[in-house]
């Protein structure tokens, strides 16, 4: 497999359908541009409707887009059939055939291009000792268990060596645990092969886990694009913040603005935060703090807050505290035995001011 | 406290007695399958091993002009099963994969033969394509034999595909498309998807089809006793050994050899092609279904499916057409006689009776196939696989043979001695003179066992569908059996039920072979007349009954449709969920 292959750009793609049953247009796609590198892991990550799997399945040709261009290793792919596009997908459901073997699940793609039966032969047991599924080759799909299943649809998408893999919620369909696992597994596999992928998916932690980079979408339009850190602590919009992880917004007064820094009063205290846009001074704007980024202290300077719910998850606990008649979230990263808060108790509140990140109200 | 350690059996056996009402009414659905299916079927079997008929059986598994008669109906029933099968497929792929103009026709002209009264089509192909037919003679100017096999094959057909095309309709629309754009995606062209893909897919619902039309047509009365000529085969054998020579030893033989391979094809069909089935239902369907747009492809297949169509439209045109004309194609002046006879002579009795007999049968028939499957699917006991295979043999079996069963069962009164009661006649006589109803209890159960077996497949593959946790949600907030079949199940198999009723008053309008021995002077029916006229020579009477047969059939789908139809399915939508 060269490493030349596999960049991909969409260029103002926008998809629009006609309504259902009406008269009206939707617009699923709006002019969506994005350049993906060649052996990067992009992920397509947003709310239900909000065009992600439209922009996939334009990738994957099976919608032809109403505007836009799509080029592949510089080439324009925008109305090539699916079956001519050099990409492999693998499904949300799987999309298994169940009328065949895994032997021959693998080695439709292969069969479907004419390469030669002794080539199949070696290029299927490969895949198959890859996935670690040598010993199932002659198994029905349904007489495997999900995380087989999902693992010989990654088989028989890696077997044809795509240019580009495509990735449709691929893990939606496993419990808990297996999603883990697999995601594991997905992320190796990538990192080894250095296969171009675009993945879909609404899972934010599957998003953070496996990209390179990540694309926020909603609505049809692009959010914000950024590595997850990036997304998690520099968010670009409230959306973004609140859909990646979980967000506390907390308004505040601008006291006094200098190029890339203001002075804002958050919950009692007086702090400097970097900003990137010229706010003026007596304006108010949001400040995003992460849940973790709070801390409770038995401290009557500090600013006080009531805790209304405790939820003790293990490895951490989660505070719902009421201050100012808004509702925070406070965890607390690393609790001692025997030193979690009880509902109803007062405390003061404070915070790591490195965290906070402020926003245009 | 003393604690009993029943062991599991007994203690479901028991558990399963917590619910008296569903056992009474299994009881009770045990004891009709026992009395108004199985025990005639049996009581036939037994009339052809009698001394008299182990003699019958020698003779004519020895007899050349029998062996002919049974590799006529064989062969027939193959050629019927091909063809029908792969015109049902072919008007489904038109319908589901390809984007062509007058679907919505094709379709509807598909459905018309499920509605078609016996005899319309064999006889309006006879006056189109005979010897003097209006095309093969008018157009071609060609005297065409058509009696025989292929008037039989074209005849048969056209009036049986309709269960190939709803079967494979339902298949191809319940094929994932994923698993089509996974095919194009790893680089297979369309004829490859066709080919490794959607065909082997398909598979079991081919082999059902084929099935389902091959004893279909071998069982069928009605076409081979108009087109047959000197093509014999059983089923007018049987037919001819009690109408003309009052055999009914002969009769029950001819059926027994009827009924070999009828009833092997079925239970082939039940345990081998089930088991091929690979067609799973997985949570939303992803993708959106890929159609032909080749023109090369489609239009041929449009063609082909629209041909056909407007052949059925033509068929169709001439029963019509031949109801109002004196003698169609002989002296074709306007005449309203033919509905006169119908309406207000002779043909009115009947007419009354069917529809009354049918309307009976149709509620009957459409519950008891509803709570067969609900006992079916969602309840374990002992003997359940039985009850189903019960049950499907009221269709399994043709209809002629049941037609003999009731008469040998049911030509005399049953009674039980009890100790104290002393004899009490617990069946009375239904079949023949002097019977209760004038044989209509006998008519109106044979036209409920003739049609609960696909209210009952309806209604299976509808309730397997639904998660039974929503059965079990009802059952906690403290609903009986009976209460949670009528106010939750009932209601999420509606569109199941109402089909089920559709199909139970079209087949009692249609279905002859099951009743033909059965009818009295007192009790008459519609195909039976019909079957009357044609063989009279007076079409224009016999299209007549067709059409006025049509119409009550359609008034009745529409109002079953107005008090039980669903509004463009909004049920279904509860079982995808969110």
């Amino acid at each position: 497999m060269s490493a030349q292959r596999g960049s991909l750009v969409l260029e103002g793609i926008s998809k629009v359908f006609p309504q259902r049953g009406g008269h009206g247009e939707v617009t699923a796609v709006d002019a969506v541009s994005l350049t993906i590198q060649e052996g990067e892991f992009l992920t397509l990550l947003g709310p239900s409707g909000c065009g992600k799997t439209t922009t996939l399945r334009l990738i994957s040709g099976f919608e032809l887009p109403s505007a836009g261009r799509i080029l592949l290793d510089g080439r324009d792919i925008s109305y090539r059939p699916p079956n001519k596009r050099d990409m492999a997908m693998v499904f949300q459901s799987y999309a298994l055939f169940p009328h065949m073997n895994v032997y021959n699940n693998v080695a439709y793609g292969l069969r479907a291009h004419h390469i030669k039966r002794r080539d199949i032969k070696k290029r299927v047991v490969q895949a198959l000792e890859m996935m670690e599924l040598g010993n199932l080759a002659s198994r029905r799909p349904h007489e495997l268990s999900g995380g087989q299943q999902q693992r010989v649809a990654l088989a028989r998408s890696l077997v044809v060596e795509p240019s580009v893999m495509l990735f449709d919620e691929p893990l939606s369909n496993l419990d808990a645990k297996l999603r883990v696992q697999m995601r594991s597994e997905i992320h190796k596999l990538q990192r080894r092969l250095n296969i171009t992928s675009v993945y879909v998916t609404h899972d934010q932690v599957e998003a953070m886990a496996l990209s390179d980079r990540v694309v926020i979408m909603n609505g049809g339009r692009i959010e914000q694009i950024g590595t997850p850190e990036e997304i998690y602590r520099r968010p670009k919009s409230r959306f973004v913040a609140d859909f990646i992880g979980r967000a506390n917004f907390l308004e505040a007064k601008v006291e006094s603005a200098a190029g890339d820094s203001a002075v804002v009063n958050l919950l009692a205290q007086t702090v400097t935060l970097p900003i990137d846009f010229a706010p003026r001074v007596g304006d108010t704007v949001v400040a995003v703090i992460r849940p973790e980024a709070l801390k409770l202290q038995e401290n009557p300077d500090l600013k006080q807050v009531v805790i209304e719910q405790v939820m003790y998850l293990g490895s951490s606990v989660d505070y719902v505290v009421g201050v100012d008649d808004q509702r925070l979230i406070v965890v607390d990263p690393d609790p001692l035995f025997g030193n979690i808060y009880k509902e109803g108790q007062k405390l003061g509140i404070t915070f790591n001011p490195e965290t906070v990140y402020i926003l245009p109200k | 406290m003393i604690r009993l350690n029943l062991g599991r059996p007994i203690m479901g056996f028991l558990r399963f007695f917590r619910d008296p009402v569903l056992v009474i009414s299994l009881l009770l659905i045990i004891a009709f399958v026992g009395v108004a299916i199985i025990a005639p079927i049996y009581k036939m079997v037994e009339e052809s091993r009698t001394e008299k008929g182990r003699e019958l059986f020698d003779r004519y598994l020895n007899s050349p002009v029998y062996r002919q008669i049974i590799r006529n109906t064989i062969q027939m029933g193959l050629i019927v099963g091909a063809l029908g099968t792969a015109l049902g497929f072919l008007m489904a792929y038109v319908q589901v994969k390809t984007s062509v103009p007058f679907k919505r026709f094709m379709h509807f002209m598909a459905l018309v033969p499920v509605i078609s009264p016996p005899f319309a089509v064999a006889t309006s192909v006879l006056l189109l394509f005979g010897r003097n037919g209006m095309i093969s003679k008018g157009i071609f100017e060609r005297r065409y034999d058509i009696y025989g096999l292929d008037g039989l094959s074209l005849v048969l057909t056209l009036s049986l595909f309709t269960v190939a095309y709803l079967n494979l309709k339902g298949m191809m629309q319940a094929l994932d498309p994923s698993l089509d754009e996974a095919a194009t995606n790893l680089g297979a062209s369309k004829f490859r998807i066709f080919r490794t893909v959607t065909l082997p897919m398909l598979l079991p619902g081919i082999a059902s089809s084929f099935l389902l039309i091959f004893v279909e047509a071998v069982a069928d009365l009605g076409n081979p006793l108009v087109l047959s000529g000197k093509y014999d085969v059983l089923a007018t054998r049987v037919y001819v050994a009690i109408v003309g020579l009052y055999n009914t030893t002969s009769a029950a033989v001819l059926s027994i050899i009827l009924l070999v391979p009828s009833l092997m094809v079925f239970i082939v069909q039940r345990y081998w092609v089930n088991r091929l089935s690979v067609i799973s239902i997985t949570g939303k369907p992803s993708g959106r279904p890929q159609q032909i747009t080749h023109p090369l492809v489609r239009w041929p297949l449009f063609g082909a499916a629209m041909f056909v169509a407007l052949l059925i439209v033509l068929i169709y045109a001439v029963i019509f057409v031949g109801s109002f004309v004196r003698v169609l194609n002989v002296d074709n002046s306007f005449t309203l006689d033919h509905f006169d006879f119908v309406i207000n002579g002779y043909g009115s009795e009947a007419m009354k009776d069917t529809t009354r007999l049918s309307a009976m049968a149709t509620p009957i028939a459409g519950i008891l196939g509803m709570l067969i499957a609900f006992i079916v699917v969602r309840k374990k006991f002992l003997g359940r696989g039985l009850l189903d295979f019960g049950t499907m043999l009221g269709i399994a079996v043709p209809g002629t043979i049941l037609g003999i069963g009731y008469l040998l069962m049911f030509n005399r009164p049953h009674t039980v001695d009890w100790p104290l009661l002393g004899t009490v006649e617990w069946m009375p006589k239904l079949t023949g003179s002097k019977a209760i109803g004038g044989g209509a209890l006998a008519i109106i159960l044979v036209y409920i066992i003739r049609s609960t077996p696909a209210a009952l497949r309806t209604g299976v593959s509808a309730l397997s569908q639904i998660d039974p946790v929503i059965e079990e949600a009802s059952v906690s907030l403290g609903a009986g059996s009976f209460a949670t079949f009528r106010r939750v199940t009932l209601p999420l198999i509606r569109p199941a039920f109402f089909s089920g009723l559709v199909y139970a008053f079209a087949r009692s309008m249609t279905t002859i072979s099951a009743i033909v021995f059965l009818t009295t002077p007192k009790t008459k029916i519609m195909t039976q007349q019909i079957l009357n006229e044609v063989e009279n020579g007076r079409y224009g009477n016999a299209f007549a009954y067709c059409v006025i047969l049509i119409l009550i059939v359609l008034t009745a789908i529409g109002i079953l449709a107005a008090v039980v139809g669903t509004r463009s399915g909004t049920e279904r939508t509860i079982e995808g969920g969110a």
